[in-house]
């Protein structure tokens, strides 16, 4: 009880310590709202919701605790029980459409507008990304999540535990299944691209 | 009576090559994560300097895991998104 009224901050101290522990998440929590959401408007409202919940459980937030995981927990709590029931289609993007696209001539012809070495370099690493990016995002909503926070981002499995709020056991078969999903669907891109089927 | 049976269950022929490969397919996303025990890591190790199997899902998963952390472009943060943080905080008691 003491140790509350002796936390007691001014508002002008508090929205400080808010902004120099918090707004540093802000590109990664961006991030990973724009990997749930595929859509930057969305992400953005996401995003600012996150950050009004958080200030007003502050003071629920122990310092020095990892202020990262738990703006990752409240935007995964806010995506789920608000916003995905609020917008009308969770995944806007139809993958069959860049599915098709890649499939098509046009990977060769993209990259043979790039003459130089260099550039092709680039615009193979671009390809690259794009294609993790489409399978990714072709992924069910739960396998796209922990190979985010896995794999981009870097938490550990405990973390995961509680951002999702799951056992570790339930985070390692979802993250093992997300995995073979992905492998698959970047599978047919190594096949487009001239690897074989053992390359990935 | 009981020990027997422990015995008889104990010399069974289990430990053949498929189970300690199973036993390191298990333990392949808790390595490429570094989150498998030192023992764990320690097996592991051991049993992929052998088993060209397991070696090759081991370079295939972390392939996978390196495609995502390396090659999936992060989207820029909007300049406005911390600004209007920042004065939605300011208005809020
Ligand atoms: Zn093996």
């Amino acid at each position: 009880m003491s140790e509350r009224t002796g936390k007691q901050l001014s508002k002008e101290e508090k929205d400080a310590r808010f902004e120099a522990e918090l707004l540093p998440v802000l590109d990664p929590l961006y991030n990973f709202a724009y990997r749930l959401t595929l859509d930057e408007d969305d992400a953005n409202d996401l995003v600012q919701e996150t950050y009004l919940k958080a200030y007003r459980f502050f003071d629920y937030f122990e310092q020095g605790t990892n202020a990262k995981a738990w703006l990752f927990r409240i935007l995964k709590n806010s995506f789920i029980n608000e916003f995905r029931k609020k917008s009308k289609q969770p995944a806007k993007v139809d993958y069959s459409e860049v599915e098709g696209y890649y499939n098509s001539e046009d990977v060769e012809g993209e990259s043979g507008v790039a003459t130089t070495t260099d550039m092709r370099t680039e615009s193979v690493q671009d390809l690259i990304g794009d294609e993790v990016a489409s399978a990714l995002n072709a992924l069910p909503v739960d396998f796209r999540t922990v190979i985010i926070l896995c794999d981009l981002e870097g938490f550990t499995y405990e973390e995961m535990a509680k951002i999702l709020d799951i056992p570790i056991g339930t985070v390692r078969s979802r993250l093992h299944r997300a995995r073979n999903s992905l492998k698959e669907k970047l599978e047919k891109y190594a096949k487009s691209m001239g690897y074989n089927n053992n390359e990935i | 009576m009981e020990s027997k049976i422990t015995e008889v269950y104990q010399n069974a022929p289990v430990e053949g090559k498929e189970t300690e490969c199973e036993k390191v397919s298990k333990l392949l996303d808790l390595v490429i994560d570094g989150e498998a025990t030192s023992e764990d890591q320690h097996y592991f190790n051991h049993h992929i300097e052998d088993c060209v199997t397991c070696f090759e899902s081991h370079q295939k998963q972390k392939l996978l895991k390196g495609l995502v952390s390396g090659h999936l472009k992060r989207v820029i943060v909007p300049e406005s998104l911390a600004l209007s943080i920042k004065a939605k905080i300011q208005k809020t008691l």
